[in-house]
């Protein structure tokens, strides 16, 4: 499969912008800037981005706890995205949501999710609406090896199976359900080993190669778009960081961790730039410059945002009904 | 001590071709299973001590465990001792320490690719194949019983391996006069720049397909070539084939299920020996039995050898025919 | 006026909107060609086609989730549940997918599905097919559940469901799908948060729905013969609530008196009579009183069923205790 020099620009300029917005999160958090859980997906930007670079604006895509890759991969707003995780009146969820519940119905964003595996469900849902109306959308469902031991999986899969839905389930193995290492969770090593059980293609890709990822979400959503069903593609992958920003991370070994480091994908994409003379070092430098200031724009956008009123709190609950305030 | 090996690549048969044809995924536990298969078959014929690769999902240990539970395991079952890297090294690692130990006989499961890992590593020792995968042309499809026999029957050494094994042509890669890497079945050149999924499978990258030998029956790139003659692995030549290009038209399977028309020039011969050089004058990629593996710029000379060095390779049927003729069965 | 059972006022609700919005779509287990468990969707897969009337596997997650899926990207599903009772394992997609998604993307999401929820006992389906947990989904922010007792509002109710932008939890009961009564030619939308009062009074108000308004019907006509006038309201809309037609009733009766099939222990009854003793207190003359059923899970035998649920002797019962 051949790709522009235009098209890997821009899928390395997604790349960037999820590492250098978890990076900045990363810092906000520990600077106190940023309450909450966030959990940042650090090392995993090539699946997002491989995935997301196969995507029309009216595809859609259902996301995770670890969301916010997917989210900016899929065209969110990095001003929204931020001022959400400062919970500011102009976040993508009025501060209503915070980092785990992200979404953009706009885009095709059905959210980002709290609960471990809830997303693929919603995703055969939103595959059942495009089949039925007949268009030749697409649904992309990311989650995690941890997720693929809740019901929803098999649930979804089979559903999408039986029903031949457009949807792409990609699994992130990224080796751990929050502290338990893949082979203390599932009797299975790769996580596509399961569509067989759905009779589906299921197919295993370097996760931090983002031309494999695309390639494969490519081909699956092909397959999707022909009505020919369901595919499981499996992303090993890693995430540099914790599960959750705070996690000490004992359960896994700083030599494990250095070997992943070396397969970082954004490093992985760069010298693939700099080697086929697709950037110069001083191309790249400039793009650096360049997401940086977008993503210092996004800080002081939400800093400057005001914080949602406390009246708000009661809006939204239903589309024609506000509880009074004098209930509680 | 009669001793064999047994690499098993917990990563094939679920690459990308399960979407671009029409390729099933074969799980690792099936794969745990085939081991078994292969133990069981062995210890039962005299094989007295096996070494397994070590991988990620330990499909070793998992065999050793499930055997010694059911009380059937009589042979003494060793992990090698090497750290693993989850990756095409460890496979090239483990065979080398296989051949350095001098086991009887290595029993690989995995697909063309994976058997071109260990063929870089191993000159001596005998080499059974099992596809596990639908798209392979090297390893065929064997029951993992059968192949533990024949691994016996071969470690026994009760006749001389010349007899049994066949020695595999493969095709040395070279690039701009320098041996940069090799290939069992064929060498695919195409000008797609990034390794991406690995397995190569868009007919319209690719310009010249070189093979070591090829056949009508045979599945995958080297079908092409068999499409239109068949080259022998005991045939002391293999051949070239410029494609997209040229008034040869016919179809080849060059994938599971994947039937395609194909446009070609003439077939050239490469004799053993002999090298064959392609100057492109674009960037591209050379696949070596099915996956991208090796990067050119344009203007690179690249030169593909035809040698007869690879493995040694056990023909199943001879070997247990022979055994049949020793008194190998009887009781 | 023509008559219906209430089994067929739902699916009459039901077929009014498929014909007129392709969009609505009907899924759940044995819903098709069997026809739904309790044959309300009898038919409708032969009017409508299997691409609209859908048989899923049973998977009750998936069920409630695609209907979240779908409603999110353009549909209007109505997914049935075969018994309230096997929500619980599709609980999560309405608890912390359906209810909040709207508030959670800050509004900016419209997710217009129906879940049925077949409940309630009295057919001898014992502990794990009887139950009625209309409280759990009241306690939850983001739902609407209403529990129509009738045929007429059976229809009409769906109409507003199904308009709805909302996710509505549609509890039926499935004792009374065969009871039957009269249903307007023209069917309209019943709006939510309105009471129906079956029969004034001005004694002691009997606040209920479901299959209890029958109940308290009967009750009440008891009562009568002892003197005593029952006001009974049928609330049909679990939330939002008719707060307002309470008050009136209570204003006239100071007495009030609620039934429900729900174990009585944190039954939804506990939640109104709170309510009430907030904002009307004032207005009674006597103690809030609940009829209930038994703190037990639903047994099997007939004769522990009809021991363990509230009957109209209950309730007759009770209602003496405040005179």
């Amino acid at each position: 499969m051949k790709l522009s020099n235009e098209k890997i620009l821009s899928m390395y300029d997604t790349m960037l912008r999820i590492r250098k917005f978890e990076e900045k999160a990363m810092g906000l958090f520990a600077e106190g800037e940023i309450p909450g859980f966030v959990h940042l997906y650090l090392g995993e930007e090539a699946v997002a981005t491989g995935a997301c670079a196969n995507l029309e604006k009216d595809d859609f895509i259902t996301s995770t706890h670890r969301g916010h890759g997917h989210i900016i991969a899929k065209g969110g707003d990095i001003n929204f995205m931020m001022a959400e995780l400062y919970g500011k009146e102009t976040g993508y969820c009025k501060g209503k949501g915070g980092s785990m519940h992200i979404a953009d119905r706009s885009k095709g964003i059905l959210g980002a999710n709290g609960i471990v595996g809830a997303g693929h469900n919603i995703a055969a849902g939103a595959g059942l609406s495009v089949k039925y109306r007949g268009t030749d959308q697409v649904v992309l469902c990311f989650f995690g090896d941890g997720s693929t031991n809740q019901s929803t999986f098999h649930e979804a899969l089979n559903l999408s199976s039986i029903w031949k839905l457009p949807v792409v389930f990609i699994c992130e193995n990224n080796g751990y359900g929050i502290s338990m290492s893949q082979d203390r969770h599932q009797a299975i090593k790769d996580v596509s080993d399961r569509a067989v059980a759905y009779n589906i293609p299921g197919v295993t890709v370097d996760g931090n190669d983002v031309f494999a990822v695309y390639e494969a979400v490519n081909e699956a959503a092909k397959r999707a778009r022909k009505n020919q069903g369901p595919t499981l593609v499996e992303c090993k992958t890693y995430r540099h960081r914790g599960h959750f920003e705070g996690d000490p991370t004992m359960y896994r070994t700083d030599e494990e961790l250095q070997e992943w480091l070396e397969k970082d994908p954004v490093k992985r994409m760069q010298q693939f730039m700099l080697d086929n003379d697709i950037a110069s070092q001083a191309d790249l430098d400039q793009k650096g410059a360049e997401v940086d200031a977008i993503i210092a724009t996004a800080v002081k956008f939400a800093q400057d945002s005001p914080k949602p009123s406390l009246e708000s709190a009661v809006e939204n609950v239903y589309s024609d009904i506000v509880e009074e305030v004098k209930v509680r | 001590m009669t001793t064999i090996g047994i690499i098993a690549n917990p990563a094939s048969g679920k690459d990308i071709r399960r979407l671009v044809s029409h390729a099933t995924v074969i799980d690792n536990n099936e794969k745990v299973n085939i081991i078994e298969r292969i133990i069981l078959g062995a210890q039962t014929f005299g094989v007295k001590k096996i070494y397994v690769m070590p991988d990620s999902f330990m499909m070793g240990y998992k065999v050793t465990e499930k055997l010694e539970l059911s009380g059937e395991l009589k042979v003494d079952i060793e992990i090698l001792d090497m750290k693993i890297k989850a990756s095409p090294k460890d496979t090239q690692t483990a065979a080398a320490l296989l051949e350095e130990m001098q086991v009887g006989c290595i029993v690989v499961l995995g697909g063309d690719g994976t058997h071109r890992l260990v063929a870089k590593s191993i000159n001596k020792v005998p080499l059974i194949g099992i596809s596990t995968g639908t798209n392979n042309a090297y390893p065929k499809m064997l029951e993992g019983t059968v192949a533990g026999m024949a691994a016996a029957a071969a470690a026994t050494n009760a006749i001389d391996y010349e007899t049994y094994c066949e020695r595999d042509k493969i095709i040395e890669v070279y690039k701009n006069g320098e041996l940069v890497d090799i290939s069992l079945m064929d060498a695919v050149v195409s000008d797609e720049i990034y390794i991406g999924a690995k397995a190569i499978w868009d007919l319209k990258t690719i310009q010249h397909i070189v093979v070591s030998s090829c056949h009508p029956a045979s599945i995958g790139f080297s079908s092409i070539l068999g499409a239109n003659i068949k080259i022998d692995a005991s045939d002391d030549f293999g051949a070239s084939l410029k494609i997209n290009s040229g008034d040869n038209h016919f179809l080849a399977p060059i994938a599971a299920g994947a039937i395609v028309e194909v446009t070609s020039e003439e077939i050239q011969k490469i004799e053993l020996g002999e090298t064959f050089y392609l100057e492109p004058d674009y960037k591209g990629m050379i696949a070596l039995d099915g996956e991208r593996e090796v990067g050119f710029e344009a203007g690179d000379r690249l030169g593909f050898k035809i040698v007869r060095n690879g493995p040694r390779h056990v023909v199943v049927e001879r070997i247990l025919e022979s055994a049949l003729e020793n008194g190998f069965f009887q009781r | 006026m023509r008559t219906m059972t209430y089994g067929e006022g739902i699916r009459e609700g039901m077929r009014i909107r498929m014909m007129e919005d392709p969009n609505v779509i009907i899924f759940g287990e044995d819903v098709g060609q069997f026809g739904g468990c309790f044959g309300v969707t009898a038919g409708m897969f032969e009017e409508f086609s299997g691409e609209r009337v859908r048989d899923t596997p049973i998977s009750e997650g998936v069920i409630i989730g695609a209907a979240v899926g779908s409603a999110a990207t353009g549909l209007k599903p109505i997914a049935e549940l075969m018994f309230m009772d096997f929500s619980t394992v599709g609980m999560d997609q309405l608890v912390n997918q359906a209810a909040k998604m709207r508030y959670m993307f800050g509004g900016k999401i419209a997710l217009p599905m129906v879940v049925r929820l077949p409940s309630g006992g009295g057919v001898r389906a014992a502990a794990q097919h009887s139950q009625s947990l209309e409280s759990w989904f009241t306690h939850v922010p983001g739902l609407k559940v209403v529990y129509p007792s009738n045929a007429a509002d059976a229809a009409g109710m769906m109409l507003t469901a199904i308009d709805d932008d909302n996710p509505v939890i549609f509890v039926e009961h499935k004792a009374i799908y065969a009871i039957k009564g009269e249903v307007p030619d023209v069917i309209e939308p019943i709006p939510f948060g309105k009471a129906s009062v079956k029969k004034e009074g001005k004694d002691v108000t009997l606040l209920t729905y479901g299959k209890q308004v029958y109940d308290a019907m009967s009750a009440a006509e008891t009562l009568a013969k002892e003197g005593i006038d029952a006001e009974v309201i049928d609330l049909r809309s679990l939330y939002p609530l008719d707060k307002e037609a309470i008050g009136a009733s209570l204003k006239k009766t100071g007495k009030v008196v609620l039934v429900s099939e729900e174990v009585k222990r944190g039954g939804y009854i506990g939640e109104i009579a709170a309510m009430i003793s907030e904002e009307f207190f004032f207005d009674l003359d006597a103690p809030i009183l609940r009829v209930g059923a038994l703190n037990t899970p639903i047994p099997f035998s007939a004769e522990l069923e009809d021991y363990v649920l509230p009957n109209d002797q209950d309730i007759v019962n009770m209602v003496k205790k405040l005179f």
